[in-house]
């Protein structure tokens, strides 16, 4: 008799709940990112109060915040994998019967959930020390929209980058060097739409919603493709 | 292919693609270069329950390509149900490669594999179920307890932990009192102990050895012995294997891999511990990997 075969989603929710457990135990990424975040924060906050007033924050806080996100993310990303290439585990789990895109969901979703609970910290800290006087003209859900869906592609694009360079040499560096061009649409996408949220300049919100489209379109087309390449990419 | 029997031992003198299996060449040469008759002998046997008669492994000119360099060159293997199969040769000799297409984590370049039965190369899924590999690396996680990890690899093939084979295994390996510690904390030999454990949370019906004694102290080699020959009912073990006395004493069949062919292949009982080193010299010592 053919012995019971796990389905994908049970697969899913078993190297999902081993990601938490073990994050949740050892505290490395979230607590490597967080530092980083703080560090970043506390660096423009000293050359922010260089200027004092004579600037206009908002015009380039999309930008800060989102250089925030991203080398945060590279950060997280780079540990992500440390766990399955130590003592090979990565293997392990490929020797079972599990389709190979469910590894990269399951891991993309780990770094998003990662991803997201340091922005939960970071991004409040980041409008209470800069933007906390400043007259937004957006409402909440849009300034978290373009946010939401950058995380998303950050997550994806990144998980599939970090599984590329696992084996590689100087992988830090090389994935912020893959990272960077790959997803420079997403970036550029998501920088535009923060800006326009937070300055609001009249006519422009037609270009604010252009640009969370492009960002979402991207999220689907690279999630896609990296669900599509994840068989070739482990096995290389 | 010059080959040059002496006694009960036979030696391949140009390193051409060969598959030697004393006493039973015949054998062999019946089963020759097509998958069919494996894959037609049984169709009825489960995966779990494969016939008698079916090869465990049977290859046929596995040819594995790294960009320019060969890393294996027209590999023929049979080796029946049951078998305990070592491969030794030199380092980069191809026997990890070899592993590496057997344990379906790689793809042979060329050539057809057939496992237990089943087509590996159309159906690796089917396969993977049945597979386990045991290497020199522990394959755990350092930061999840023993129980944890097994039943993580467990959900990986039942979708729930297995517990109560979960409790068996951790009982074979004797590590049920460290159940619930983490696996940093263990020492090499319990971690390989633990790996065993975890390599057959699955039940497989073909295990996959890379070295595994490799870093292990006397005592833990000689636990590992133990558990090998507990292990062993039921299943066909190929392990790949730098120590020639160990490995030989240990397996039914063995293999001599060297410059990415197959220089040798002998069935244990044609030939003894001294002959066989004396082939593994005259066909690797000279220097031919």
């Amino acid at each position: 008799m053919e012995p019971h075969r796990a389905s994908g989603f049970a697969q899913y929710r078993a190297l999902l709940m081993k990601d938490i457990r073990q994050e949740l135990r050892t505290r490395e990424m979230l607590t490597s990112m967080v530092v980083y975040a703080v560090m970043v924060l506390t660096i423009y906050g000293a050359a922010l109060a260089q200027v004092g007033d004579t600037v206009q924050v908002t015009a380039f806080a999309g930008g800060l915040l989102w250089a925030l996100i991203i080398f945060t993310s590279l950060l997280g990303l780079n540990r992500s994998f440390a766990h399955e290439t130590e003592s090979g585990c990565l293997e392990g789990i490929l020797l079972a019967p599990v389709e190979r895109p469910v590894v990269f969901l399951a891991k993309a979703t780990s770094n998003l959930i990662f991803l997201v609970a340091v922005e939960l910290l970071a991004v409040p800290l980041f409008f209470l020390l800069f933007l906390s006087g400043a007259e937004l003209a957006s409402s909440v859900p849009m300034i978290i929209l373009p946010l939401a869906v950058g995380t998303v592609g950050v997550a994806g694009v990144g998980t599939l980058l970090s599984t590329m360079v696992i084996d590689t040499r100087g992988r830090d560096v090389l994935l912020a060097i893959l990272f960077i061009p790959v997803a420079f649409p997403l970036l550029y996408a998501c920088v535009s739409a923060t800006t326009i949220a937070f300055m609001g300049v009249e006519g422009t919100f037609d270009a604010f919603w252009t640009a969370c489209a492009v960002a979402g379109a991207y999220d689907v087309i690279m999630v896609a493709a990296a669900w599509g390449l994840y068989e070739f990419v482990v096995s290389a | 292919m010059a080959a040059v029997a002496t006694g009960p031992v036979a030696v391949v003198t140009d390193a051409s693609p060969a598959v030697l299996s004393l006493g039973d060449s015949a054998r062999a040469d019946a089963e020759s270069s097509s998958l069919a008759p494996a894959l037609n002998a049984d169709p009825g046997a489960t995966p779990q329950t494969p016939a008698a008669s079916v090869p465990a492994v049977l290859a046929r000119g596995l040819v594995k390509q790294f960009g320019a360099r060969r890393g294996l060159d027209g590999v023929d293997l049979t080796l029946p149900a049951g078998a305990f199969l070592s491969i030794f040769g030199p380092n980069g000799a191809g026997k990890t490669t070899l592993l590496s297409i057997l344990s379906l984590l790689s793809r042979p370049t060329r050539g057809s594999l057939a496992l237990l039965g089943v087509d590996a190369l159309e159906e690796p899924e089917a396969l993977r179920a049945r597979i386990g590999l045991i290497s020199h690396r522990s394959m755990l996680y350092g930061d999840l307890t023993a129980r944890e990890n097994l039943a993580f690899f467990s959900s990986l093939y039942t979708g729930e932990p297995d517990e109560q084979r979960i409790d068996e295994l951790l009982r074979l390996v004797e590590l049920d009192h460290r159940r619930n510690d983490l696996v940093r904390t263990f020492s090499r030999g319990m971690q390989q102990r633990l790996s065993i454990a975890r390599a057959l949370v699955n039940d497989p019906a073909l295990v996959l050895l890379d070295e595994p004694y490799s870093g292990l102290d006397p005592h833990a080699a000689e636990l590992l012995d133990e558990l090998i020959e507990r292990v062993r009912p039921g299943r066909t073990l190929v392990m790949v294997s730098h120590d020639l006395a160990k490995g030989f004493d240990l397996c039914t069949h063995a293999l001599i891999l060297a410059r990415s062919q197959v220089v040798a292949f002998v069935e244990k009982d044609t030939v003894d511990a001294a002959a066989f080193r004396d082939l593994y010299l005259a066909t690797v010592g000279t220097g031919v990997a």
